[in-house]
């Protein structure tokens, strides 16, 4: 559950970004417990529009983390990126735990897994434990790429932000943003599990 | 899986063809793959799925919601209907089998695996809320948790509706609702005995049922936040962007720093149950905090007052016939029927500060009760120093410490005030002045404000409007406040409103207390003084003989009074250049003063200072020069050095000293009391700057133009009275500076910041 930092999220995210790994140790508990806290918190048939964008919710966890006052934007987005992928394990690890529950023989409690994301325009859901592998696949070919999409799609970064958060061109993450998502949706499509990639020549 | 090579290749191919016109695509890849098959067909599928994404994954995914849970059984309980869903997880209607057969509310905790803590936590709650036995309590039989290690509770199953809306419906009157509100208070109590705090009290955890035909009020819920963590409950309010009603929770539990949280915490809670008993709302627009800022609404929560409930009802007008009807009655009788105890009663519950609060449950029945029966209760309007200095506590940031001296200064005048005139009405009019004072310090919405200053003459400003409206019903008090207020403008050299001020007082006070009264009298010599300040010298004459004649008359030759005016009309007199009149009443004054107070009484020795220097300007040197060493030597003996009629003893001898071609006795003691007024009054006080004047006159004779001329400019900018800027252009202490330019700029420059201080606040009424 929620654990209010000892230090703030602001001295956290300095020290980080200053060469401290420990410092980003300390940091991803805390985001952790926040998201998922949160998270929680807000799996609940009382909202009125039953939906709760993940970026929403990082924003939410970052306002309730970084109360000490006035941040640079600056840190506002490396927090982001750290929620970026925290907000995807979260995500995992609730799926995984509800398709538990599913499957268990000894649950005395049975609980209908619904976790597919809504991707609105297709109207087709996505297994989110399908896309966490699926990006595990894409991240070993190309790290970038599946911190993009995670940047991207998890935290909802534009581009621009994406870019300044990765140091690197606005250009280079609107190229692999589409190769990486052309990439991952032809392989939820295709449904592949195991790794049926191109063969290799030679 | 692709060589790091194949895949930047892959990667190089799929960006280019990206850059190109589908139509290209196809010519630029053959060319590019130059036969590689299975490249091609690598990147040709890419770009398929490129081109069918149509914005896959673009939007940020939403928060999975899990799906109903369905029918099942935890352990010896059935699970039969779900009733409800919260924060801190489902409640549902179970069946027991075992050992006996009944029905139960059956609450799953919403857990995280995560949290090891909290199942810690929960074994050690649930041995303590089994001790809890009270008949407004619902019980709680069992508790433990699923084989996936999910906790629940079992309790009490209670069939009832929110406390508040069982009001409503049954339309109970207040004295009803206050009864039953009482009950619940008694439960509480109970759990309190028992080292149980709630946190989480709020009418959907405290419903009614009937019993035998009357209302029986059960708690549900009890311990269960802290059991299952308060970090859930603190949570309502802290996403106040997205939950709706925060409203419950105690400011220290909104406080992330705040650790201990008490049994106080729950007497809030009550208190705001009972305003939305009374009120039908409650104390906090939850509407409004939507979409504001997080902190903005944690920030509202621990430091906005409430309004009182009777003003709540007779504010909110669209709601409140409804509320009125729903508990028996019309808006105007149920506004009536707040007023006083019940607005007291319930903002005492809901103080911010818990240690004003009712100290427990049981405190806030007794004054219901007392309510009840008619009898004083102990809830009483917060005292007026406390109000001020809570609002000054909280917007320290924003008042300047001059604006918090002058309030506390009229804050004590005042207090003075009630001392002095005990009256029998002292309650209502003590509610009165705290409303006024607390009035003065709401200049403008502190929210609006942040990082400006509210200065005093702000605040007196305020205050000035605030007098008209808020105390017309007393008049008497509302006289004595203009003049109050008056004076506080007058210290500050801001005349024209002073005497604004004191002429509104004049007319209240004349018809309230009648045109010869003591008070009324006391009005005009201020008024006078006011006069002479500005330099209207003639009409401050005038009006300080009549006074001096009526006051003989009334008060007597010998009265304190009497002896203030006639001291004051012969200090206009010498400004006016009669001297020598000035001089000769001025020792009939100091004689009598002498004769009744003594040599060293503070008002002897203000006498003794002021006859010394009508004695220096009507040339008697000499004797002038007697009397105001003596005068030091007293002030010195009696006060000390750093105090204001020493420091004026002592210009006052450098004065003479100068007048007597002591120059540089005098340029020494105008350097020593230049320093020390700067120390004790800040440089921008009017004795600082005719100290720095008078320096600049001896400066001036002794031939130092330039120390002068600068010393000179900054007494015109800082607090330099009107009288003195226009008199600089004839002071013949300044005529070597004549035909120096910059003598003419600064005699132009100080006439128009003369008329800017007199003329440019002009008063609003004369």
């Amino acid at each position: 559950m929620a654990h209010f930092p000892a230090e703030s999220v602001h001295l956290l995210l300095a020290k980080w970004k200053a060469g401290d790994q420990n410092a980003l140790d300390d940091l991803i508990p805390l985001v952790y417990n926040e998201l998922h806290a949160m998270a929680h918190h807000y799996l609940r048939a009382e909202r009125p529009d039953h939906t709760l964008q993940t970026t929403a919710l990082i924003h939410e966890a970052y306002l309730r983390l970084a109360e000490q006052g006035p941040f640079p934007t600056e840190n506002r987005n490396h927090f982001v990126a750290i929620a970026a992928t925290l907000m995807r394990q979260v995500l995992v690890d609730y799926a995984r735990r509800y398709r538990a529950n599913k499957r268990g023989a000894d649950c005395t409690i049975k609980l209908e897994s619904n976790f597919e994301l809504a991707s609105p325009k297709e109207e087709k859901d996505v297994d989110v434990l399908l896309l966490d592998d699926a990006l595990n696949r894409l991240a070993e070919r190309d790290p970038q790429q599946s911190r993009i999409v995670e940047l991207r799609f998890f935290a909802g970064m534009t581009v621009e932000e994406t870019a300044a958060v990765m140091d690197i061109s606005p250009a280079t993450v609107k190229r692999d943003w589409s190769m990486a998502r052309a990439w991952l949706l032809r392989r939820l499509k295709r449904g592949e599990s195991g790794d049926k990639g191109r063969v290799a020549k030679n | 899986m692709e060589t790091k090579e194949e895949w930047q290749r892959i990667k190089d191919l799929f960006g280019a063809a990206l850059e190109r016109t589908p139509a290209e695509r196809d010519t630029f890849l053959r060319e590019a793959c130059a036969g590689d098959a299975s490249l091609m067909e690598e990147v040709e599928s890419l770009l398929k799925a490129h081109d069918s994404a149509d914005g896959a994954l673009e939007r940020p995914p939403n928060l999975p919601l899990p799906g109903a849970m369905s029918i099942g059984s935890i352990g010896p309980y059935r699970l039969l209907e779900k009733i409800g869903e919260g924060g801190m997880g489902q409640v549902w209607l179970a069946e027991q089998s075992a050992p006996l057969q009944r029905q139960v509310a059956l609450k799953l905790i919403r857990w995280s695996k995560f949290d090891d803590s909290l199942i810690h936590r929960f074994q050690a709650e649930r041995q303590s809320l089994a001790v809890m036995d009270h008949p407004s309590i619902a019980r709680v039989f069992d508790a433990g948790a699923t084989p996936e290690g999910q906790p629940y509770f079992v309790m009490e199953y209670v069939r009832g509706v929110p406390i508040t809306d069982y009001c409503d419906q049954k339309r109970l009157k207040v004295r009803d609702r206050l009864e039953l509100f009482i009950k619940v208070c008694e439960g509480v109590q109970h759990a309190h005995q028992k080292a149980i705090i709630h946190r989480d009290l709020k009418p959907a955890n405290i419903l009614v049922s009937e019993v035998d035909g009357k209302p029986v009020p059960r708690i549900i819920d009890f311990g269960l936040a802290k059991a299952v963590g308060t970090e859930i409950d603190s949570m309502h309010t802290r996403v106040g962007s997205f939950v709706g009603t925060p409203g419950y929770m105690s400011p220290e539990q909104c406080d992330p720093a705040a650790k201990d949280i008490d049994t106080r915490a729950d007497v809030y809670s009550l208190g705001v149950v009972l305003y939305v008993l009374l009120t039908g709302s409650l104390p906090f627009d939850s509407q409004q905090w939507k979409n504001k800022p997080f902190d903005e609404v944690l920030r509202r929560l621990r430091e906005e007052d409430p309004l009182r409930p009777s003003t709540k009802v007779s504010t909110d007008r669209e709601t409140s016939s409804a509320i009125a009807e729903a508990r028996g009655t019309d808006p105007k009788q149920l506004v009536s029927l707040l007023q006083g105890d019940l607005d007291w009663i319930t903002m005492k519950a809901v103080e911010k500060d818990r240690t004003r609060r009712y100290g427990s449950p049981s405190d806030l029945a007794a004054d219901i009760r007392r309510y009840l029966k008619n009898e004083p209760i102990t809830a009483r309007p917060a005292s007026v120093s406390y109000r001020v200095q809570k609002y000054v506590r909280r917007h320290k940031y924003s008042v300047a410490a001059a604006a918090v001296f002058v309030a506390l200064l009229v804050s004590f005048a005042v207090l003075q005030n009630i001392q002095l005139h005990k009256i029998r009405r002292e309650r209502d009019r003590e509610d009165r002045i705290a409303e006024f004072m607390t009035g003065i310090f709401k200049v403008s919405d502190p929210a609006e404000r942040i990082g400006s200053k509210v200065s005093a003459q702000e605040l007196l400003d305020k205050a000035t409007k605030d007098i008209d409206t808020g105390l017309a019903k007393d008049p008497e008090f509302q006289s004595r406040m203009m003049y109050v207020m008056g004076r506080a403008y007058l210290n500050l050299g801001l005349y024209p409103e002073a005497q604004s001020l004191f002429q509104r007082a004049l007319k209240v006070s004349g018809s309230a207390l009648g045109q010869e009264h003591k008070d009324t009298l006391h009005i005009v010599g201020e008024l006078a003084w006011t006069l002479f300040q500005e330099g209207r010298l003639s009409e401050a004459e005038s009006m300080q003989r009549r006074l001096l004649d009526t006051q003989r008359r009334v008060l007597g030759p010998e009265d304190g009074e009497t002896l203030g005016t006639m001291g004051n009309l012969a200090i206009t007199l010498c400004e006016e250049g009669r001297c020598s009149e000035a001089a000769k009443l001025g020792r009939e004054q100091f004689d009598i003063k002498r004769r009744l107070f003594g040599s060293e009484d503070f008002y002897t020795l203000a006498s003794m200072d002021n006859l010394a220097i009508m004695l220096e300007r009507s040339n008697q040197l000499a004797e002038a020069e007697k009397l105001e060493r003596e005068a030091l030597g007293i002030q010195l003996r009696v006060f000390g050095r750093e105090n204001l009629g020493t420091i004026s003893c002592m210009t006052d001898l450098a004065d003479i000293e100068r007048d007597m071609g002591r120059d540089e006795e005098a340029l020494k003691l105008y350097r020593e009391t230049l320093e020390l007024e700067q120390r004790i009054l800040g440089p921008e006080q009017p004795e600082t700057a005719v100290t720095r004047y008078s320096l600049a006159c001896i400066q001036t004779r002794r031939g130092l133009k330039d120390e002068a001329i600068t010393n000179l400019e900054y007494a015109i900018d800082h607090g330099l009275q009107p009288r003195m800027d226009l008199q600089i252009e004839k002071d013949p202490f300044l005529n070597s500076l004549h035909g120096d330019p910059r003598f003419a700029v600064l005699v132009a420059h100080a006439k128009k910041v003369a008329q800017s201080k007199t003329a440019a606040r002009a008063p609003e009424t004369e």
